[in-house]
């Protein structure tokens, strides 16, 4: 088992240097650099800009400075943001809590939503409410992310009954703190059901498949012939089991933890890591780019492990290793 | 399902029943420097909401070199003099008045007595040379190190006692005291380690702002209370501010001043729309669907007058050859760019009050020259027009050797048609439709214009540095002082678009207006230094390497509740904010 873990965790290394070469690569072949807006400027002297191009490296071909940066992360330096002057991590962290607790609500909401309409669903396939979930299931699948969320900001500026955009309001810092928990809970309400929509459809298609499909096994009518109410039978046996290819979903998830709500933010004026890393990336700000790509690619490697190992735990079929 | 519903509920009654908490102002004793501002005396109290699209990249004034931080930080930080946007003029700051010596070099300034930093400690002349020193160490390069020096050579700063500081120009230097005026003096006793370990361009870096904001001390209006990252800026009365109205009271009248970090402009000014926010700047294509708003959230849209940004297209007359030795520009339209003739010809061809009533819906005038009637100061109505009139465009053509053929097309006396592309940037709209109405223009002339719209970044690319465009339509943002323009006016400056970075001026004409810029810089008269700018205006507008097209007006809405509001022809929005007041707390 630990084999199979440090390989899987092996694989990151080539990785990232595949992804971090090709974003930088990308990044250098676009028009412009980080010091365009600088230029444009009328009353800045040039030897000023040769200084600061100099001092960011700029002044060199793109592959030196890539194999200097990564000469620094080797050393665990992420560098620092050439428009804030902090550290890349640093900068990260200080906006990754947002984000994190909106992916977290959104994933709260499509399983508590998903997962009891799913059983119900399929424990009477073909009645109203499996008809409704799965009617609402594909109009939520079919409306995009970003539209959705213009919708939400369009409803919010209409009707007056949710704040638009944003994470507090601005009398925030002078709320006491329980007023202060609501105000985040009435401003995480619209952007949590923009997100966790699509996961909700998503999740409850995938759920109501599998529990019909366990319903039709042996054991299901070896429960019922034994007499167990129909909540024990549905609830304890058939999801318990229909759950397994859900477990791998979640290290999906996992890997959306910091990059899946990027639109959302953007349109919704969230204050994450999202609005962040899309600004860094108008304003070719490059360490700040490489960071969150190489932050979410690492996500993405330890979520898929995770749901490897959470399905070997769940299901003794599955085995790893030797 | 009770508790969901109170859930629900208890936000909105929160935010329904929200007052302003009892704000209890730090009360010290006005020092013996104190400015006492010439306005009616308000009351104080009242919040003051404004939104900003982006964010502050940083509060270090070495840092910094976006308008937006700049914004931020001069709200905590004054300096010797200030420049009063209104008038145009510089006016006492932290100093309250300086001498001139005989020279015209030597500036020695008086400093208040008695005033505090923010955080109570005493201000004095070593807070000035700490500034300074700062500034010109080269392990911290920044744009005033170079905006304050002659030739590369530095001022000379001498304490002469804790309250007189002498600075000396290495030449006679023109726009000094405004320059000094954009100076924000740091505290020493706050950033001195920073400096000595040479750490000071990370102080004071948003980080520390959301952390520790009250390290970031201050002689302004206001002090930082707390930054919340892509949220609000929330900025509260400095209770050491040294002015205070005729009554005595100290300024300003404001507890809060909340900036609300929006993503763009088209957020911002939604938000001011909705009523969200007390002043916001409005582009001219904005004002009549928000002026619709005026009566339902009680603001009005005040008419600044024309904006500081001029419009205009040039053609590219560099000679250059690229690395592999091909001209820039075809030899044959490089003569008709070279030509004063073809370009006065085309600024006949402009319709530009079309412009102004198809693109700016009225909302504008057309321009001449390179100042805009904004900058009042400097501004010169003499210049060469060159009204809408296509027969005098085909005339100057004619002359120049053009003929318009059978097909309608015009060509040179090479029989080259004459055709050209016309390059701007994408995420302009106005830019846009400016050049679509030029294409129009151009085609009753026989001229065909092909349109090119790029990614900004691509844009300044060719302009700067590979220099293979036919013709540009861009703007830039006039106002100030004449030697904000050098880059621009002179033939060796980076942005002297039509041909950049010359090593000896290419006509008389550019020889003359270096010479008229070196001069202005070398005289503190102001009347003489108008004379040479004046000059170089004209030649702008006779010669057109720049042809001008229009100025948009600028617009600002601001809520009604505000009292003694002086909004500026051009720069911040309301600049006298320490001043303002309000009859109704919200």
């Amino acid at each position: 088992m630990t084999a199979f873990i440090l390989r899987r965790l092996g694989t990151l290394v080539p990785m990232l240097l595949a992804v971090t070469l090709l974003v930088f690569a990308l990044m250098s072949l676009a028009p412009g650099d980080f010091l365009t807006p600088v230029k444009a400027q009328r009353d800045i002297n040039p030897a000023l800009i040769a200084e600061l191009q100099k001092s960011f490296g700029l002044d060199r071909p793109w592959y030196e400075q890539y194999l200097r940066w990564l000469g620094n992360i080797v050393r665990l330096d992420f560098g620092y943001s050439w428009t804030y002057k902090v550290p890349v991590a640093e900068l990260i962290a200080q906006r990754a809590p947002a984000t994190i607790l909106l992916s977290l609500c959104s994933l709260a909401l499509a399983w508590g939503l998903a997962i009891p309409l799913a059983v119900l669903a399929a424990a009477r396939p073909g009645s109203w409410i499996d008809r409704l979930t799965s009617s609402a299931a594909y109009f939520a699948l079919a409306i995009p992310e970003f539209f959705l969320a213009l919708l939400a900001v369009w409803f919010a500026a209409q009707t007056g009954w949710f704040p638009i955009g944003g994470l507090t309001s601005l009398d925030h810092d002078f709320l006491p703190l329980g007023a202060r928990f609501l105000d985040v809970a009435w401003h995480l309400i619209l952007p949590t059901l923009v997100l966790g929509l699509g996961g909700v459809a998503g999740t409850l298609r995938v759920l109501r498949a599998n529990v019909l499909d366990v319903l039709r096994a042996e054991y299901v009518t070896a429960a019922r012939a034994k007499g167990l109410p129909e909540k024990i039978v549905l609830f304890r046996h058939v999801l318990r089991n229909a759950l397994n290819p859900l477990l791998s979903t979640v290290g999906y998830a996992f890997a959306g933890l910091l990059s899946g709500s990027l639109l959302v933010e953007n349109v919704m004026n969230y204050p994450g890591l999202g609005r962040l890393v899309y600004e860094a990336f108008i304003r070719e700000d490059q360490f700040v780019v490489l960071g969150s790509v190489m932050v979410g690619c690492t996500l993405l490697v330890i979520g898929n492990l995770i749901s490897d190992l959470a399905l070997a735990w769940s299901d003794p079929r599955v085995r790893y290793g030797r | 399902m009770f508790r969901l519903v109170f859930l629900f509920l208890l936000p909105l009654i929160f935010s329904a029943c929200s007052k302003p908490p009892a704000v209890t102002r730090e009360d010290h004793p006005l020092p013996d420097g104190v400015d006492t501002a010439r306005v009616e005396p308000g009351r104080r109290g009242g919040v003051f909401i404004q939104s900003v699209p982006g964010e502050p990249s940083t509060f270090n004034p070495l840092v910094s070199e976006d308008a937006t931080s700049g914004g931020f930080i001069s709200l905590f930080l004054d300096s010797l003099t200030r420049y009063n946007a209104v008038t145009q003029e510089v006016e006492p700051g932290l100093a309250t008045r300086w001498d001139v010596g005989k020279d015209n070099k030597t500036f020695t300034f008086h400093i208040r007595p008695d005033i505090r930093w923010s955080d109570g400690a005493p201000f004095s002349a070593d807070d000035v040379l700490f500034t300074f020193q700062a500034i010109y160490d080269t392990r911290y390069p920044n744009r005033s190190a170079f905006d304050l020096s002659v030739d590369g050579k530095p001022f000379r700063i001498e304490k002469i006692d804790d309250l007189t500081v002498r600075i000396t120009t290495p030449e006679i230097f023109a726009p000094f005291l405004e320059y000094v005026g954009g100076v924000g003096i740091l505290p020493k006793h706050r950033l001195e380690p920073a400096f000595r370990d040479g750490t000071l361009q990370k102080a004071w870096n948003v980080s520390v702002a959301q952390h520790q904001p009250e390290t970031l001390v201050g002689t302004g209006a206001f002090r930082l209370r707390s930054y919340q990252p892509a949220e609000r800026i929330v900025f509260e009365a400095n209770p050491h501010y040294w002015r205070a109205d005729s009554a005595g009271v100290r300024l300003p009248y404001v507890d809060f001043l909340v900036t609300k970090l929006v993503k763009d402009i088209n957020a911002s000014t939604l938000a001011f729309a909705t009523g969200q926010t007390d002043a916001e700047g409005l582009s001219p294509d904005n004002v009549a669907w928000i002026e619709r708003f005026a009566k339902r959230y009680d603001f009005l849209v005040h008419n600044r007058g024309p904006s500081p940004n001029t419009g205009f297209i040039w053609f590219n007359q560099n000679p250059g050859k690229d690395s592999s030795g091909q001209p820039f520009v075809q030899p044959h339209k490089l003569a008709w760019f070279t030509d004063r003739r073809f370009r006065q010809a085309i600024s006949h061809g402009i319709d530009r009050e079309g412009i102004v009533k198809g693109v700016l819906f009225g909302r504008g005038q057309p321009l001449w020259g390179p100042e805009t009637p904004a900058n009042k100061k400097w501004y010169n109505p003499d210049v060469t027009q060159y009204p809408y009139d296509p027969a005098r465009a085909r005339a100057l053509l004619a002359e120049a050797g053009f003929k318009l053929g059978e097909d309608g097309r015009l060509r040179d006396a090479q029989a080259n048609v004459v055709e050209f592309t016309l390059n701007s940037n994408q995420e302009n709209q106005l830019r846009v439709n400016m050049a679509t109405v030029f294409k129009e223009n151009m085609r009753d002339l026989g001229i065909t214009v092909n349109l090119a719209f790029l990614d900004f970044g691509t844009f300044v690319g060719k302009i700067q540095d590979s220099f293979d465009y036919e013709a540009g339509l861009l703007g830039l943002t006039g106002g100030g002082d004449p030697a904000g323009g050098m880059s621009v006016f002179s033939s060796k400056g980076r942005l002297h678009q039509w041909y950049p970075n010359q090593k000896s001026p290419a006509t008389p004409w550019e020889a003359r207006i270096d010479e008229l810029m070196s001069l202005q810089l070398r005289t503190l008269d102001y009347a003489t230094r108008r004379k040479y700018f004046n000059e170089v205006q004209k030649i702008m507008s006779d010669e057109t390497p720049y042809i001008y097209l229009v100025t948009a007006n600028a617009y600002v809405g601001l809520k009604d509740r505000w009292k003694n509001i002086q909004i500026p022809p051009l720069g911040s929005l309301v600049w006298n904010l320490d001043e303002l007041w309000t009859v109704f707390t919200p």
